[in-house]
């Protein structure tokens, strides 16, 4: 029982982060009719800015010496005489690099908005009103143009980034069995959840969200009744690339940086449909639901097995229901 | 035209090069060419990049020494990413692209193993690589491809056998899911039981971007004392004992030739603390920086320093920089022996006198002199790293497996 | 081609090759493959061996994605279980029958083995259409990987090891090197080709045409929708399914990681490269795929010197390339580069006349 909890656990907080990535794939698609298959390389985008403004630029000769290490009288003397791997020693390690991870994030946050707009700009907007099938084999050579870009920006592969939150190890109890939680997992589900609500409030409360909505009802008449349906486009594209940019530094502290990071597209392509493209609440359910599968297929069976288990849920979602958990059916004209 | 002699040559030559099969010609070739996959992009690039400065370091060496039998050789550098499939393209294209082409350095365990079955007759070529993989020490059924150190399976028995001797009962095996990182597992699991060891995790990972809190949770729950990494390059390994260390677990761990490097080690260490320190493994060689009476390794440093001032490689040779020079070390000196003898260089030939190296002084890569055994060296020792040094000092004696 | 198409029979008009621009074209390609197997150098050899494997399963491709217009982006699996059922077949009958007829029984096993889980994987066509179609063809894709890879079936799989296939051998005759191979590709491929040229004329193909261009009408015309689907499916994934056999022939030894996702992209980017539903399409699409690479490959090499250093930037601008190329043909030339061929031929043709 006590192992079932710590997996639920760690399932739970992948599942949040999953679903910060779906954000993009889902906002993109009310907005502009396109499926996004090369999100997963906008989140790799995001995690090598990440590296960038956080360890590269703090690194060089020219940047102030408290970007790299913030290192303040009251901070060395509070670590003094500390044992190395102590909770409160990871507290202040990451006070020192707060000015790196601020500056990182912020930087990603640009860099990835900028490189958003561009694939909006010269890549999806002539594509509007295109067969499906064209989008979708867009998005697909979009994938090796920034997979192979990536490879030359940063070409070898990049080292540890600093955690966004002070990782200190949370240990306890629960029916006999010791639980272990790494504080900054927890702190990157809050941020995750918090992400998620607020720009599924965003799209519901606010004029910017309900002109998306109006052009995912139907762009045509969106645009006749006033709305620039061109810069809904952008703002979509500006909001999956932001949140992939959040998405993106928090997969690099837990996995490490790699090319590899942009086949987490394909598993949250697969959640996305299994909850139903333009369902907020479907993808979340399924975003949640895949990562306490993989968590617990990860227990039972072993690494392996869980890579596979968000292909296996969309497949059994897909045949039982066409359009996803909570899809909107399309109504088809003959 | 006027048919003469030199008009009948030119023109042959000239049909031949049209037609596009090459003359075979007994003469001697103005270059043998050492070709060569290595994964410059993908997940183990930073090894790649690394290594390939050192075969041109071999090359300009090896021709300073005259060659083969007073031929130059020439290398040749192709990027594989680190995928089996493109790496045999390589090899084909080498193949049909090179007819002086005497040997072949490939760099994955699974590479090794597509092109096995493809080494026969004229596409056959003496083939080290970058993998210590168990099934490629099988002179009977593969004559051509060796191992310039001990299998990853003997590194394993080294392991647990320090392990036993530590006082240590349970085991975890942390793997990546790839050739490379399941090699030795069926073998160490059923050692450890010979040596009752208790294996208490078997743990497959991706071979980068794994998921390290799931790893370390599952190693927590576990409770092994120690914990054997293998599969792993630059990433994944230290991630994993960062986590661990993080957690406070005691588990110490231990990792193969692979995650050896002290570049490293030493770049975590700068970034994230001294959680590395009392790691330790299996290393075949010596380090660059043991130059004691080592004059290859004299030799190449001096080398180093000029032609590589102001990169990595300026005062260090990394350990997978050694393990090339190593097995081409072996194959040239195979190579070296048949053309001593005045024979033609021939893959057949080459095999058999590299299965015949005995008692061979390397000149400092090894603890002594080495001999070929089933087409590999059974030699190695453990090593354990000194966060505040930087360095890995050895922990136990040489032995041999 | 708006000449020689004067029919003066209903079997003119119905044979497979019905002009004799055809007829010139498919002849003199076989002249000229007999040419090039017999002159060529290796590398050329090996290039070309390429090209056929990729363009059978392209063929098969086009006859579900080009013809009935369904998505896929899981055919490498079906590559896959053609390479794999070849090899096991042949290790598992090895005592019953003899080495020289192998072939006729392992390749057709593979074929209708490929075909049958093609209909497997077809089902979900049935409920689900484009973007939904693609992703689960794509997830199947990982999982066919993923089983091929588990322990539990590495006694006939190999697992991640992988499989080592014999040379075929064909009444004695042992085809052990690249420029054999490649005699029994080219064969393979240009038959393959036939067929589906013969294919869309036949009641079979107008119904896949018929469905491509809208499945609901083609239903109310009492096109069968689950039985031409499916039939679709089957279909490529016969192809598909053959050119995996060859593919084990090829190449001595077969792994896992040689069929995933990349795999499928390449096939599908080579349909859009060179024009999706027409017959000469993969082959326009099979030759770009294959030849930019090697083009960047020389180039490269030839303007960098081997410097040390600069070749690791060679693989990520082959990715650039293959990526830009799906991009630019999608944006520019939907049709492919069959449409630019044509539209080169039409000038020709009309010449000195309306061009274009």
């Amino acid at each position: 029982m006590g192992q079932f909890a710590q997996f639920a656990i760690n399932g739970l907080m992948s599942g949040a982060i999953y679903a910060l990535i779906a954000i993009g794939i889902v906002s993109v698609f009310k907005a502009t009719k396109v499926v996004n298959f090369a999100h997963g390389y906008l989140i790799m985008f995001g995690a090598y800015f990440y590296f960038t403004f956080s360890v590269v630029v703090p690194g060089q000769e020219w940047a102030p010496a408290w970007l790299a290490s913030w290192q303040p009288d009251w901070l060395l003397a509070a670590k003094e005489g500390l044992p190395m791997f102590s909770p409160m020693g990871a507290v202040l390690d990451w006070v020192a690099n707060l000015p790196r991870i601020l500056f990182g994030l912020v930087g990603a946050l640009f860099a990835n908005a900028v490189v958003g707009l561009i694939i909006e700009r010269t890549l999806m907007r002539p594509l509007m009103g295109q067969s499906i099938f064209a989008m979708i084999m867009v998005t697909v050579g979009l994938i090796s143009i920034m997979s192979g870009s990536a490879q030359l920006i940063w070409t070898a592969d990049a080292a540890n980034v600093p955690y966004i939150a002070p990782n200190m190890p949370i240990r306890f109890e629960l029916f006999g069995t010791m639980i272990f939680i790494f504080g900054t997992d927890l702190v990157n589900m809050v941020i995750a959840l918090l992400l998620f609500g607020g720009i599924v409030a965003f799209v519901r409360f606010t004029k910017g969200g309900i002109a998306i909505r109006a052009t995912a009802e139907d762009s045509s008449t969106a645009y006749s009744m006033g709305i620039s349906v061109p810069k809904v486009f952008s703002r979509a594209w500006v909001l999956a690339s932001t949140t992939g940019a959040i998405a993106g530094a928090i997969l690099a502290t837990r996995n490490g940086i790699s090319p590899s990071l942009g086949l987490f597209g394909f598993s949250v392509l697969a959640i996305v449909l299994m909850g139903g493209l333009d369902s907020y609440i479907g993808v979340f359910i399924a975003a949640m639901s895949v990562g306490v599968m993989e968590a617990m297929t990860q227990w039972q069976l072993g690494g392996d097995w869980a890579e596979i288990v968000p292909y296996v849920a969309v497949l059994v979602v897909l045949i039982w229901r066409p359009h996803g958990l909570m899809g909107q059916k399309e109504v088809e004209r003959i | 035209m006027k048919l003469n002699r030199r008009s009948f040559l030119a023109s042959s030559a000239a049909a031949t090069a049209v037609m596009g099969t090459p003359m075979i010609l007994k003469a001697q070739p103005s270059e043998y060419v050492v070709a060569s996959s290595l994964p410059l992009t993908g997940p183990f690039a930073t090894a790649g990049q690394l290594v390939s400065p050192a075969l041109k370091m071999f090359e300009a060496i090896v021709n300073e020494d005259g060659g083969i039998g007073g031929v130059p050789i020439r290398t040749t550098i192709e990027d594989s990413g680190y995928v089996p499939a493109t790496a045999l393209a390589n090899y084909q294209r080498a193949l049909a692209t090179e007819p002086n082409m005497v040997m072949y350095y490939g760099d994955s365990t699974g590479f090794m193993k597509l092109v096995a079955p493809e080494l026969k007759g004229d596409n056959a070529t003496l083939m080290g690589s970058t993998s210590f993989a168990s099934d490629l020490a099988n002179p009977a059924e593969n004559p051509y491809q060796y191992l310039p150190g001990p299998s990853y399976e003997d590194q394993v028995d080294i392991l647990l056998q320090n392990i036993k001797d530590a006082g240590g009962s349970t085991v975890a095996f942390i793997f990546s899911n790839t050739e490379f990182g399941r090699d030795p597992i069926e073998h160490g699991k059923k050692k450890a039981e010979e040596l009752g060891i208790k294996v208490v995790l078997e743990e497959a990972t991706k071979a980068q971007g794994a998921d390290i809190p799931t790893h370390v949770t599952k190693l927590a729950q576990s409770g092994a004392e120690h914990c054997i990494l293998q599969g792993y390059v630059t990433g994944v390994w230290p991630q994993l004992i960062g986590g661990a260390r993080q957690f406070g677990l005691p588990t110490q761990f231990h990792g193969t030739f692979w995650g050896m490097e002290k570049l490293i080690a030493d770049r975590v260490t700068a970034e994230a603390g001294p959680f590395l320190d009392g790691y330790s493994g299996v290393m075949p060689y010596r380090y660059s920086y043991d130059q004691e009476e080592a004059p290859a390794y004299q030799r190449y440093a001096a080398f180093q320093k000029k032609a590589f001032a102001g990169t990595p490689l300026e005062n260090y040779m990394p350990t997978w920089g050694l393990q090339s020079l190593v097995s081409l070390n072996l194959g040239i000196e195979a190579l070296r022996r048949v053309a001593n003898k005045g024979e033609e260089i021939t893959a057949d030939r080459a095999a058999e006198e590299l299965a015949g190296i005995k008692d061979f002084d390397t000149g400092g890569f090894f603890g002594g002199p080495v001999s070929m055994v089933d087409n590999k060296i059974g030699t190695g020792r453990v090593y354990t790293y000194k966060a505040d040094s930087g360095l890995f000092v050895p922990s136990s004696d040489w032995f041999t497996v | 081609m708006i000449n020689a198409n004067l029919k003066s029979t209903y079997a003119a008009d119905e044979r497979v090759l019905n002009n004799r621009y055809k007829q010139m074209f498919v002849y003199g390609m076989a002249l000229l493959l007999a040419v090039f197997g017999a002159f060529a150098n290796d590398y050329l050899i090996l290039i070309a061996c390429k090209m056929g494997l990729l363009l059978i399963a392209v063929v098969g491709i086009n006859v579900l994605t080009g013809y009935t217009g369904l998505v896929s982006l899981g055919h490498a699996a079906f590559v896959a279980i053609g390479a794999y059922s070849v090899t096991i077949f042949q290790n598992v009958t090895a005592g019953f029958i003899p080495d020289p007829v192998m072939i006729f029984f392992a390749v057709p096993f593979a074929v209708f083995l490929a075909a049958f889980i093609g209909v497997i994987v077809g089902l979900p066509s049935l409920r689900v259409k484009g973007l939904y179609l693609a992703v689960a063809t794509l997830a199947a894709n990982f999982i066919v990987i993923f089983l091929i890879e588990q322990d539990l079936f590495a006694p006939w799989t190999g697992g991640m090891v992988g499989l080592t296939t014999n040379a075929p051998n064909i009444f004695g005759w042992i085809l052990d090197s690249k420029r054999e191979m490649f005699g029994l590709i080219a064969l393979v491929g240009f038959v393959t080709l036939l067929m589906a040229q013969n294919l869309i004329r036949t009641r079979i193909g107008r119904a896949f045409i018929a469905i491509r261009d809208r499945d609901y009408s083609a239903e109310i015309l009492g096109i069968s929708l689950l039985k031409y689907k499916l039939m679709s499916f089957s279909i490529s994934a016969a192809f598909c399914g053959l050119s995996g056999a060859l593919f084990a022939y090829f190449y001595a030894r077969i792994l896992p990681e040689q069929f995933e996702l990349d795999l499928s992209l390449e096939l599908v980017a080579a349909l859009i490269v060179g024009g999706m539903g027409r017959t000469m399409g993969p082959v326009f699409g099979v030759i770009i795929i294959v030849m930019v690479p090697e083009v960047i490959k020389i180039t490269f090499g030839a303007l960098t010197g081997d410097a040390a250093g600069m070749a690791q930037l060679r693989a990520p601008l082959q990715e650039i390339a293959f990526g830009a190329l799906l991009v630019f043909f999608l944006l520019k030339e939907p049709l492919g580069i069959n449409q630019i061929v044509d539209r080169m031929l039409r000038a020709a043709n009309r010449w000195p006349f309306a061009r274009g």
